[in-house]
């Protein structure tokens, strides 16, 4: 009694674009020491053993999909609408414009002030508000992570 | 004999050794449980300023460090399901769902008995049996450490992804981001896409805190609204009967961790899966199914990588050879003090191989001491809601990543995982097979063309050598049974039965 569980939405196009990526993977290993395979000692013979490798899984995956049921969507606009409502929420798609935010921001503004800002802002989006303890809670982290780093783990900060 | 004891006794007896001992155990601890400090960071970070220390104290503290990180690593493996370090991957696979029935403070206080059990049987197996280990592992070919290498992929991936071929995919994945850079035999790019940034190759590091972090961390946005599980801490040292129940399989497992710890190359992580592999094996009836917090599947892994710390003592101390990566960096602390590690070490320097003896078992008594007493506050991390606790996960991802060479590079590789990560996640890729994957591909690459060359580049002769050479025809039966374990046959059958 095996559980026949329905595919993803969009879990085809993935395994698709994977299998693309690991032809991709074959072809870059098979250009090492110049297009063409020059021994079975070469520094490319390994990674084009990884390339066949990713791609013969990629296969089975794919092969194995095609005895699953596909998923409760309408046409393949339907699938992407289901894919990003299920796996980038509003919180997901925020938060990551945040990090990435704070990631461009590091260099111009340096470490502490930018971390203190992402801290903040981010706590205050999660939490719906909470101004105070927010900001409370982001200056105790920066302290703590300032020491631990810089005195005792003798580290470089951004 | 006097004098062993005396070299033995040594960190014990003198208050400074003892002293750094201690503050290395208690240092290592945190910094294997916080995500992307590693053990192998911050014992490389070690050697910088103590390069003017004597040699003892010096290897007093990398030994505590060592000791501590090793254990460190399974406590965010238990609350956070984000393994400190790739010995931890495996402890994960039950820790974290025994975290999620708010039994944390039970598995951790278990875990820290079972790593101090296997540490000790580990260190025992240094002390007694160094010289025997490390001639059967001299007589080992390239071929096999590649099948080790392959089998422990293999174990992996079967292990932690939803099906063999995924794991599969998952593990060759990871070992092509391992081979990104510059070939290191005949300096030729691999996977550069012509970049000159990318001839240095990428850091598994930054590889594992994106994977294990930042992906974790956008994971866990999709439960901001469950209420975190309240653990129970509240009975924290194991009763003496779960310890005495589970001796058997920590005494089993610990002996698994010190063989493959010895075997140069193979650390506490792939000790640790064999362990956990043949926990799930062995034992008939677990306290509740693997991977849905059995404290079987804690007890193995947690014992094995423990022992493996004084199996990766044995190569380094008497053969030069690191047992893994924390040990390749101590080898490098070694000779910055003028030491010679390798045969003549046990010669020449006796005291040097029983002093670092007796620091492991005083680390050792540390993190028994230790690992008990910090539980309570370590646990209430799990307890910060989630909307405080993943904002900091990133900023310590971003400090961490950061520090491997100060540069901002390795900060964007380390988002670029973690969204890739999150989309393998999505879709059932487990981010284990790939770190094993990154870890092991260049060891792979290396043992396969030094297998090559010894048959003059002839592949039968390479495939007779695989099924005449007594050990390598166990590690390939090994390989074929494993291989076979998992395939499908019985749909097989059915599938030609029914036409």
């Amino acid at each position: 009694m095996s559980k026949q569980t329905k595919l993803q939405p969009g879990e085809r196009a993935f395994n698709l674009l994977l299998l693309l990526f690991s032809l991709g993977i074959f072809y870059e290993a098979y250009r090492i020491s110049g297009p063409g395979f020059e021994s079975i000692n070469s520094p490319g013979a390994f990674p084009i053993g990884l390339g066949i490798i990713l791609m013969l899984s990629m296969i089975v995956i794919i092969t194995g999909q095609l005895r699953k049921p596909k998923p409760d969507t309408q046409g393949a606009l339907d699938e992407a609408r289901q894919f990003l409502s299920a796996h980038f929420p509003l919180p997901i798609v925020v938060f990551s414009a945040m990090a990435i935010g704070y990631l461009l921001l590091l260099e111009s503004l340096g470490f502490i002030i930018s971390t203190l800002l992402f801290l903040f802002a981010s706590m205050v989006y999660l939490r719906h508000g909470r101004l105070v303890s927010s900001a409370v809670i982001a200056g105790v982290s920066i302290a703590i992570i300032y020491i631990l780093f810089t005195l005792l783990f003798q580290v470089y900060l951004p | 004999m006097t004098d062993s004891l005396a070299y033995f006794l040594m960190s014990w007896t003198d208050l400074s050794l003892l002293l750094l001992t201690a503050a290395g155990t208690f240092a290592g601890i945190y910094i294997g449980a916080i995500p992307g400090l590693s053990v192998t960071m911050a014992v490389s970070i070690l050697i910088s300023f103590t390069f003017a220390w004597d040699v003892n104290d010096a290897l007093a503290l990398m030994v505590g460090v060592f000791c501590g990180g090793v254990y460190g690593g399974s406590r965010t493996a238990i609350l956070l399901n984000i393994p400190g370090a790739p010995s931890a991957v495996a402890t994960s696979f039950d820790g974290y769902p025994l975290a999620q029935r708010g039994e944390a403070g039970q598995a951790i206080g278990l875990s820290t008995v079972m790593s101090v059990i296997g540490g000790l049987i580990g260190v025992l197996v240094l002390a007694s049996t160094a010289p025997v280990l490390s001639e059967f592992a001299l007589q080992f070919a390239p071929r096999d450490y590649f099948l080790i290498a392959v089998l422990g992929l293999l174990l992996v991936g079967s292990l932690a992804a939803e099906s063999l071929s995924r794991g599969i995919f998952a593990a060759a994945l990871g070992a092509v981001i391992g081979l990104v850079g510059m070939d290191p035999v005949t300096a030729e790019g691999r996977f550069t896409l012509g970049s000159m940034q990318l001839l240095g190759g990428i850091h598994y590091v930054v590889v594992m805190i994106g994977l294990f972090g930042v992906a974790e961390a956008f994971f866990q946005l999709h439960q901001l609204s469950v209420k975190p599980v309240r653990q129970n801490v509240e009975k924290i040292i194991p009763s003496l009967n779960l310890v005495l129940k589970f001796l058997p399989l920590s005494i089993r497992t610990s002996l698994i961790g010190v063989i493959v710890g010895a075997l140069p190359g193979t650390g506490g992580d792939i000790a640790s899966l064999f362990a956990y592999d043949h926990a799930k094996r062995s034992v008939k009836h677990p306290s509740r199914p693997f991977g849905k917090g059995a404290y079987e599947g804690l007890v193995a892994p947690e014992s094995a990588n423990n022992a493996a710390v004084g199996g990766a003592f044995v190569p380094m101390l008497t053969l030069g050879m690191p047992g893994d990566a924390v040990t390749a960096v101590m080898i490098g602390a070694l000779v910055i003090h003028g030491l010679n590690p390798g045969p003549m070490l046990m010669v020449t320097t006796p005291h040097i191989f029983w002093f670092v003896v007796g620091a492991l078992v005083l680390a050792n008594l540390f993190l028994l001491i230790f690992g008990l007493m910090g539980i309570k506050l370590f646990a209430k991390v799990v307890e910060l809601p989630k909307a405080i606790l993943i904002p900091l996960i990133l900023v310590l991802c971003v400090v961490g990543s950061y520090s491997l060479n100060n540069s901002m590079t390795e900060v964007y590789w380390m988002l670029g995982f973690g969204i890739a990560g999150y989309f393998l996640k999505i879709f059932g890729f487990e981010m284990g097979p790939i770190i094993l994957g990154v870890i092991l591909g260049p060891l792979m690459d290396n043992t396969y063309r030094q297998a090559m060359a010894s048959v003059g580049d002839s592949t039968p002769a390479l495939l007779i050598e695989l099924v005449t050479n007594p050990l390598s025809i166990i590690l390939t039966l090994a390989i074929v049974l494993l291989l076979v374990s998992n395939l499908p046959l019985k749909r097989m059958i059915r599938g030609s039965e029914n036409g």
